[in-house]
């Protein structure tokens, strides 16, 4: 079976190709999935908007953003709309919105707002099944789109320890996320 | 991360959003070219866009999907193909604006050394003499200091930038060019020296000359 987005799908070699239908396409599958991932981030309608489009235009733009190796690209669009959105989450106005927007919001597990149900709750559980040490700085990352640097800082442990415990976590949730589908060659 | 290196654990450190941007770039350029790097960020890239899809979704507007359609069927290359034509309107544009900025200077130094030949004029006993008459009809006077020490060169009636020579000896030293402001050009000349002949040229030309007493 070929997974929409994944490797196998004909989108792939499209998009790494930078064919224009494959770029329409993709947005055509997963403009909500970025669309919302922008927006969980920034909270705001118009930056979530002009975050996707720059996003998109950045990857349109450079011949080797993706290659196949990099795997689905539904996760690859996910991660560059993310990391676009961290980016201007990082001004300091901007920043400071942001942590306004979270100190009203004390649980961090609000964040997860009312996705689908039962991918929520599964995501709720292996969050909450990480040790602490690895769940923490993880949330730090996840939630508040910290730097490794600023989270070593902040919870006062060495920069590589904190590097460790965040790849960590992140892997242990992907496993719990695919729910049996066994470990990576990493982990 | 040295060149080189594989990035490891800044795979799920870049998929998670905890790098700074000049780390951000380096892993970048590094899965560039290397598959196996490419690899662990894909899966934890994958990670990443699980959590995101349990998170709230939300509908992106319409105009969104016009907006990347307009971005996607501009040609990649259209910025670049228009590069030369940029540049060119740049250079045409500030071309002006550097031109009047060197004008307003001049223009400036101008007005300064006008001011104080007047006021060298105003304030300190001269003597003054006219120039020969000129073929054009403006008319031109020299104001001197008696010791020598200061010229001021005055062209009324100027309609184009006049240089003012020494003639001395058969030889004639360049000093400098009245410039017309109006109808009026001036020339300032703080010298300490005591020049008897003054020639007014148009080029190479001699059009008027002036003979200095002391």
């Amino acid at each position: 079976m070929i997974e929409p987005g994944g490797v196998d799908d004909p989108l792939a070699d499209g998009f790494a190709a930078r064919e224009p239908w494959a770029f329409e396409e993709a947005y055509r599958r997963f403009g909500p999935l970025l669309y919302s991932t922008a927006y969980n981030v920034l909270g705001n309608a118009e930056d979530a908007a002009d975050c996707v489009h720059d996003a998109l235009a950045r990857v349109w733009r450079s011949s080797n953003a993706y290659t196949k190796a990099r795997g689905a690209v539904r996760s690859f669009l996910t991660v560059c709309v993310r990391n676009e959105a961290i980016s201007r989450t990082r001004s300091q106005a901007r920043r400071t919105r942001l942590s306004e927007r979270l100190a009203a919001e004390p649980q961090e597990y609000e964040e997860l707002g009312a996705g689908d149900p039962i991918e929520r709750d599964r995501l709720r559980a292996a969050l909450s099944r990480l040790p602490p040490e690895q769940s923490e700085p993880l949330r730090l990352a996840y939630f508040q789109g910290k730097t490794h640097t600023e989270i070593a800082a902040e919870l006062e442990t060495p920069l590589g320890t904190i590097k460790s415990r965040i790849a960590q976590g992140l892997r242990k949730l992907g496993a719990a996320l695919r729910d049996g589908e066994g470990p990576r060659r990493y982990e | 991360m040295s060149s080189g290196e594989h990035i490891g654990e800044l795979a799920e450190l870049y998929a998670i959003g905890a790098l700074g941007e000049s780390e951000r770039r380096d892993v970048e350029r590094h899965v560039a070219g290397c598959t196996a790097c490419g690899q662990r960020l894909g899966e934890a890239e994958d990670d990443v866009a699980a959590m995101e899809a349990a998170r709230l979704q939300h509908d992106p507007p319409e105009q969104l999907q016009r907006r990347v359609r307009a971005m996607l069927h501009r040609p990649a290359g259209q910025w670049s193909r228009y590069a030369p034509a940029v540049a060119a309107a740049l250079i045409l544009g500030l071309l002006p604006s550097a031109f009047f900025w060197e004008q307003n200077r001049t223009m400036h130094a101008a007005m300064e050394a006008d001011s104080a030949a007047i006021g060298r004029v105003a304030s300190t006993p001269h003597r003054s003499v006219a120039f020969s008459q000129m073929s054009d009809g403006s008319a031109a006077s020299v104001m001197y200091g008696p010791d020598g020490s200061w010229y001021v060169v005055l062209v009324r009636g100027a309609s184009r930038a006049l240089s003012v020579a020494w003639m001395h000896d058969g030889q004639r030293t360049m000093l400098g060019t009245a410039t017309p402001h109006g109808d009026v050009a001036m020339l300032y000349l703080p010298k300490s020296h005591r020049m008897n002949q003054l020639a007014l040229m148009d080029g190479d030309r001699v059009v008027a000359q002036a003979q200095l007493a002391y």
